[in-house]
């Protein structure tokens, strides 16, 4: 797209406050942002390419390997998929530990994307805080899955291994100590004035325009939207679950929602833990053929996996609509449009929790 | 001559977008409605749309499939709020006056199918370089 413009800034590919490397290409007119248009192609990967023509064992692991930081949950929805096409049950006690896996994901996902944020507005203290939690929620990740970043924890009709009783016991004292941190934590967020005034009506992202977009996760639930994949999900149900939302919509919201989705997600894992039930976690079943749409809570918003599988359980044909596609783009032609200073671009950029990785799969 | 990645043509790697399954039929869906061929909608769409634009244009549409006014059968046959506020293909204003150009001879008698099918007509015609 080639245009003259005004002024053209440039952020990125490599930025400092960005994770990963993208390059947008600000319009400005004197400090007031009024467009700006996005460059990918960085990291491009070509995974879904790869994953063609494979059986389900390698792409499961290769599932996993879409994103870094939210590895569980494209785990989780592949196999659920397969799980659907196939109609393979899962035993309960499995349910609840793949929620428990699950809601570490969210937690360590959410606590990095709030330290970006808190970097990127030079709260560094506060976001060093927070990335020892990250450390502690990985830790716990790793007493229940075996590994930190690509589990491999979720397998068709169950997970890979067990919670011992005294491993639940020890998961649940250091939930106790994490939420008392992040409660201070979040007190310090929610109450500092020069956060606040980096952050509170900064980066407005209205409700029709979430829409609009289709933004979702904390991004849309930021701006009163109460979207989320887990309300559909039948483990969650029984766990009584409802959305987090803020009616703010602006980078504050955005980062408060995920604060208190942690919470949340603390509150989540206790109530598996203490009704865990007992009996085998891993059920039988076959991989068939079939397609499917199947979608899924990631930490960022609903991920979308659509699959068709041959009788042997090979994919045939895949593609993967991840959510940092939908809050990228909203964030970039709806919430930076119209900002009063090019130094709000990367903080409401960030707010949104841009994972390029996801994006370019 | 060194040549910088980030300075590099982006019509390959948008293409490429577009040649994805999802976005394939999206773009072939476009080209029936407007009856205009697949290779001039996806140069449209390469031309004025940016990569993460083009990456969600499937969600868009189905956003604007499921938000789409049941109360107006001529806005929602001729995809006013879908070319425009979705896709973003076309400016609102032009879908505004396309759109009063079909509502009024829908009002002079014209049957509608008739009128949405001359709407469609200067949508391309908006569309033409």
């Amino acid at each position: 797209m080639k245009r003259v413009v005004d002024v053209n800034i440039p952020l990125g590919p490599i930025h400092p406050c960005f994770k990963e490397p993208a390059r947008l290409k600000c319009e400005a007119k004197g400090e007031r942002i009024i467009g700006v248009e996005v460059e990918l192609g960085y990291m491009k990967k070509g995974i879904e390419r790869i994953m063609k023509g494979r059986p389900w064992q390698e792409v499961m692991f290769l599932a996993e390997r879409v994103c870094g930081i939210c590895s569980v949950i494209h785990n989780l929805v592949f196999i659920e998929a397969m799980e659907q096409i196939s109609g393979i049950a899962v035993p309960p006690r499995a349910a609840r530990l793949r929620v428990i896996a699950n809601e570490l994901d969210r937690m360590q996902s959410h606590l990095l994307a709030n330290f970006s944020y808190c970097y990127t507005i030079e709260h560094e203290t506060l976001g060093m805080y927070l990335l020892d939690l990250r450390e502690q929620v990985m830790d716990e990740l790793e007493r229940l899955t075996g590994a930190r970043v690509t589990c491999a924890y979720i397998i068709p009709g169950g997970v890979r291994c067990d919670l011992r009783k005294e491993e639940a016991a020890a998961l649940l004292a250091s939930l106790e100590r994490m939420e008392g941190d992040l409660r201070r934590y979040t007190g310090m967020f929610e109450n500092g004035p020069m956060i606040a005034l980096r952050s509170r009506g900064v980066g407005i992202l209205t409700p029709d325009a979430a829409e609009r977009a289709h933004a979702v996760g904390p991004t849309a639930r930021a701006s009163g939207i109460a979207v989320d994949c887990r309300m559909n999900h039948p483990t969650y149900r029984q766990l009584g679950f409802a959305p987090v939302t803020r009616p703010d919509r602006d980078n504050f919201a955005r980062v408060m929602v995920r604060f208190d989705e942690v919470f949340q997600s603390i509150g989540l894992i206790r109530k598996c833990l203490t009704d865990l039930p007992n009996g085998v976690v891993r059920g039988r079943g076959v991989c068939t053929a079939g397609e499917v749409r199947y979608s899924g809570e990631a930490p960022r918003g609903e991920l979308t996996y659509f699959i068709r599988s041959d009788e042997f359980g090979r994919i045939v044909e895949i593609q993967i609509q991840t959510p940092s596609i939908m809050n990228i783009e909203a964030c970039c032609h709806e919430m930076i449009i119209g900002s009063d200073s090019i130094a709000d671009v990367t903080a409401t950029f960030i707010s949104a929790d841009p994972c390029i990785a996801c994006t370019e799969r | 001559m060194t040549t910088y990645l980030f300075e590099q043509d982006l019509v390959t790697q948008k293409y490429r977008i577009l040649a994805a399954r999802r976005h394939d039929r999206l773009v072939r869906q476009i080209a029936q409605e407007l009856d205009i061929p697949v290779q001039e909608v996806r140069r449209y769409l390469i031309g004025h749309l940016d990569m993460i634009q083009l990456e969600n244009l499937p969600a868009r549409a189905e956003m604007a499939e499921a938000h789409a006014d049941p109360d107006n059968p001529v806005a929602r046959a001729l995809g006013r709020e879908k070319y425009s506020t979705y896709l973003r293909i076309l400016s609102g204003a032009a879908m505004d006056a396309i759109f009063r150009d079909v509502s009024a001879r829908v009002h002079a008698g014209t049957p509608a199918d008739d009128a949405v099918r001359q709407g469609r007509a200067q949508i391309r015609e908006a569309l033409r370089p």
